[in-house]
């Protein structure tokens, strides 16, 4: 019979506070082949795990139950402390008390008495487990990257300078994202276009860069270290290989197509290049507003052309490329005008959005810089600027608060009142949070020196009175109701996941929340991993960001991919599914119900064989099989028999 | 002629029996029958605003079962809060099963009258919301249908600018009631055009006119009145269109106390959308109970009778 010993963890108070740790240990101890049983208030610090590793030498055991918190957690700590001391690592296993006791009860005695049955089950699974080997499968050192924001743009050099090959894919003719479009930064107003396109330039220039834009990622298959990625390159109908970027074409097309770079303020034609600075600098065709397309006659642009680049028979591309890791930077959109009701649902003219004003603010823009409102072009005198618009409001809109709005609504209003000295902003705020460095600073500089108006409340309604916006409001610090006759309203909308994220999620088989965003694998210590291992995470496409956090974030996603592509093998849980060949009768359900692709069917033998290194050991096929021939190395249906019967409080 | 459940409430029964009357009439011009229901009681009334999350819901939940029990899935109402207090009554029974179970205990143990029990001799079945709850203009829009409507109109109110008034308790809360965006609705705009009036379009058709303050801070109710009146008056409104009984009488009845409060405030008529329905469907002027109004609507009504007089 095998020795076991077996560890209960205080945490603290977390367990000790609800469950008898004394008692579980006593009473686990009574159990057969349990040689050594204790209770330690932190088994996780150092000495804790130096307790563990000491009761493994001296009382000789040959397995080991932790009992304290999920095994999440820790589970990879104290397997890595027992193989120091000698045990497989597989032999260690830990009873969950703390998640799924402890935490969620709070009768003592009951509490107590499942914690007992808990750990007794992992006690009977442990007495049955096999020693295991770590399985170890290469990895291909390259990175995908996808989306070319600031935060893919900074993942992607990152990797690329530590010398790795990557991948970055974007959807958009060019990369840059939002940032592109904004005008100056907070809090030191940094013009956005010089500190972002330098690194467009650098991205484009990278030996070790593939850029991939107009494309998309349409298929993801494999695992950790090594994935195949089907990705299509969208018909651009110019042949970007001997294209020049001389723009004639762009000239010369006579369509008009709003700008969605512009917010819709300009146009462009149905041939384009969505802003001067793009990288890479090369047209494409919009087929659905080309002339040509449309009529079948036109095609000014394949006449300018004088080196041939416009091909109008060009089609969708799809390539396929190994990599070992991907981060996803798909970034973020704001709430549609549209959905804001009681702020004139998109069709009061002189209601924008925040990066609408961005454009109108951008010496680049539109106006060059000039602020005119979309009415009739006049320069507005009196601008309100709405903050929460969409925002913290779970009964009509998002309950998230979007963190980026408190310091770009100040930045906008100071900047207005730069441009427009006799002009009065009112900025309409639920919290002023300026949490951030020189953030605070940049605030009071514009309370106190720049002649804003601060007004303390929700905005209730937004409407269209002649000439003038009007807007109702609450200034919640005097209790009174207020009515500003605005010249132009400036909503600073909600921060959401792009509609193409849920397609996205999908493909890649990660985890988004409640709200959409990306799901990090622990809120506080993995917040740039997904669940998934060989998913990382950057930038706003987790949840609103500004640019500082989404550089870090990028950054801390590409040390990440650099770490993993800094090992020679990976090595992956040996706890997967194994398929008993004389038992399996070939009816290849399993490999229906397998949901990683991990298994084929052997034609040579007539059954179904698992691969070890896509194998995540779910348990789907085990439940499957209809024979028995699958088993799950380590929780055989002897072992879970055995854990229910002493959960049930029997043996 | 189709026979539609339903549920009239007090204030029809007294107060506002001309809205009750011409509705009746309305509905039979467009060729249904509004069947009152027997033996009903009152709704509950305030559950909206009331913390009690059980007890209150029962007279409702009463009114609700015993439509069920008489064989019909539809019961229309017209005051906005009798519609109010039965359809999120109808939310809580059909998303709440603890509330279902505690209404159904407490309606289980009333004493029924002998007769009733007699008639339905059917096992007792708990009430699970099967009745669907419909707005008089709700059933207007998505039965009989507003363009259906517009076919039927035999006096269009051409000329006419109508300003629509929501109020407060027909639209929300959003989730529970569902009948339009309380932020951005168009049910009765949709109505007016029906009718062939024009929209009068204003900021506040769906600000509070004061509801109960009208009895404990008279001069509250007078405040907000006024604000809206004179705002759908200065968009050159004829009259106001409104289907709540509270709301009418807010705005219909103090207007003398605006014109005592705010110089210069010029008296607009105010309607009930099923006075001016009946009116574009044929009905007779002296029906519709005008004489209940406060402010003289036969500047108005006039209009309309020439109008069609002129075609």
């Amino acid at each position: 019979m095998k020795r076991i010993g077996v560890f209960v963890c205080h945490c603290g108070i977390n367990i000790a506070s609800t469950v008898d740790v004394q008692k579980v240990a006593e009473e686990v101890g009574k159990m057969p082949g349990v040689v050594f049983a204790t209770d330690y208030i932190y088994m996780c610090s150092d000495p804790g795990q130096a307790l563990v590793r000491e009761k493994i030498r001296e009382e000789n055991l040959d397995a080991v139950i932790v009992a304290a918190c999920s095994p999440n957690l820790h589970e990879s700590t104290f397997r890595t402390a027992a193989g120091e001391a000698g045990l497989n690592p597989w032999q260690l296993e830990i009873a969950n008390i703390r998640e799924q006791c402890s935490w969620v009860h709070s009768d003592r005695e009951k509490a107590t008495e499942k914690a007992i049955r808990i750990v007794k089950a992992m006690v009977e699974k442990t007495r049955l487990n096999e020693s295991l080997d770590p399985i170890s499968v290469p990895i291909t050192r390259k990175a995908l990257v996808i989306g070319g924001g600031i935060a893919g743009i900074q993942a992607a050099l990152d990797i690329a300078d530590a010398g790795y090959e990557v991948i970055l894919v974007e959807k958009e003719p060019s990369i840059g994202g939002h940032m592109a479009q904004l005008s100056e930064t907070f809090p030191t107003l940094d013009c956005s276009q010089c500190i972002l396109t330098p690194k467009m330039v650098a991205v484009g220039k990278h030996g070790n860069i593939e850029l991939m834009t107009y494309s998309t990622v349409e298929e993801i298959s494999g695992y950790v270290g090594n994935f195949t990625v089907k990705i299509r390159r969208k018909a651009a109908y110019v042949d970007w290989s001997i294209c020049t970027g001389c723009g004639q074409c762009t000239e010369v097309c006579p369509a008009k197509v709003p700008s969605s770079f512009d917010r819709n303020f300009s146009t462009h034609g149905a041939v384009y290049v969505p802003f001067p600075q793009a990288v890479p600098n090369k047209p494409v065709i919009d087929r659905e507003h080309c002339i040509h397309f449309k009529t079948g006659k036109c095609g000014l642009c394949e006449k300018t052309c004088e080196i041939g680049a416009i091909r109008f028979d060009q089609e969708d591309q799809v390539f396929r490329r190994e990599v070992g890791a991907v981060v996803v930077a798909a970034g973020y959109d704001t709430l549609p005008l549209s959905e804001l009701k009681e702020y004139g649902a998109g069709r009061v003219p002189d209601v924008i959005d925040g990066l609408a004003f961005e454009r109108l603010l951008s010496a680049s823009g539109p106006t060059n810089g000039e602020i005119r409102r979309p009415s009739d072009g006049k320069v507005p005198k009196e601008v309100v600027f709405v903050q929460c618009a969409g925002s913290r409001d779970p009964e009509r809109h998002k309950p998230y608060c979007s963190k980026i709005c408190c310091m770009y609504t100040t930045k906008h209003a100071l900047l207005y009142r730069h441009r427009v000295h006799d002009g009065q902003p009112y900025i309409f705020y639920i919290d002023i949070r300026t949490g951030g460095k020189g953030y605070e600073e940049f605030y009071h500089r514009a309370e106190e020196d720049e002649g804003i108006i601060y007004l303390r409340g929700k905005v209730a309604k937004i409407f269209r009175d002649g000439a003038e916006t009007v807007v109702w409001g609450t200034d919640t610090l005097t209790g009174k109701n207020v009515e500003i006759r605005a010249d132009l309203v400036v909503l600073a909308t909600a921060v959401i996941p792009r509609k193409s994220t849920a397609r996205l999620v999908r493909k890649l088989h990660i985890q988004a929340g409640p709200n959409g965003f990306l799901a990090e694998a622990h809120p506080k210590l993995r917040p740039v991993e997904s669940i998934n291992s060989g998913f990382y995470l950057a930038g706003a496409a987790q949840g609103p960001k500004d640019i500082p956090e989404s550089v870090a974030q990028a950054g801390g996603a590409a040390c990440k991919v650099i770490s993993l592509f800094s090992r020679n093998r990976l090595e992956q849980d040996p706890a997967v599914a194994w398929v008993d060949e004389d038992l399996c009768g070939g009816c290849r359900i399993c490999i229906s119900v397998c949901p990683y692709d991990a298994r084929k069917f052997d034609e040579e033998k007539g059954i179904a064989v698992v691969n070890e290194a896509l194998c995540e050991g779910c348990g789907s096929c085990v439940a499957a099989c209809a024979c028995g021939a699958t088993q799950q190395k380590n929780l055989t249906d002897v072992q879970i028999k055995n854990m229910i019967t002493a959960s049930l409080g029997g043996k | 002629m189709v026979k539609v459940a339903y549920y009239p409430g007090c204030a029809l029964k007294d107060r506002s029996s001309h809205l009750d009357a011409s509705a009746r009439d309305a509905a039979e011009r467009l060729g249904f029958q509004l069947d009152e229901l027997e033996s009903w009681t009152c709704c509950g009334a305030v559950p909206p605003v009331s913390r009690e999350r059980v007890m209150n819901l029962v007279a409702s939940s009463r009114i609700l079962k015993n439509t069920r029990d008489s064989g019909r899935d539809l019961l229309v109402t017209i005051c906005d809060f009798c519609y109010n207090t039965l359809k999120r009554t109808n939310h809580r029974i059909r998303k709440d099963e603890i509330t279902r179970r505690r209404i159904n205990t407490y309606l289980a143990q009333e004493k029924p009258e002998r007769d009733y029990i007699e008639e339905t001799a059917s096992p007792w079945t708990d009430y699970a919301g099967e009745v669907r709850v419909m707005h008089l203009m709700e059933y207007l829009r998505d039965v009989t249908g507003y363009d259906e409507m517009r076919k039927r109109l035999s006096r269009p109110l051409e000329g006419l600018k109508l300003a629509p008034y929501y109020g407060c308790v027909m639209l929300r809360p959003e989730n529970e009631i569902g009948l339009d965006d309380p932020e951005d609705p168009s049910i009765i705009e949709g109505f007016i055009e029906a009718l062939g009036a024009r929209v009068v379009n204003y900021p506040y058709r769906t600000e509070c006119c004061g509801s109960y303050l009208s009895v404990s801070d008279p001069d509250v109710s007078t405040r907000l009145s006024y604000k809206i009146l004179s705002s759908a008056a200065g968009k050159g409104a004829d009259a106001v269109i409104l289907s709540c009984p509270l709301c009418f009488h807010n705005l219909d009845s103090r207007q003398e106390a605006i014109s005592r409060v705010f110089p210069g405030f010029k008296p607009i008529p105010v309607f009930y959308f099923t006075q001016l329905l009946s009116l574009a469907m044929g009905g007779d002027r002296d029906r519709q109970g005008f004489s209940r109004h406060h402010v003289d609507v036969s500047g108005v009504v006039d209009s309309i009778f020439a109008e069609k007089e002129r075609q």
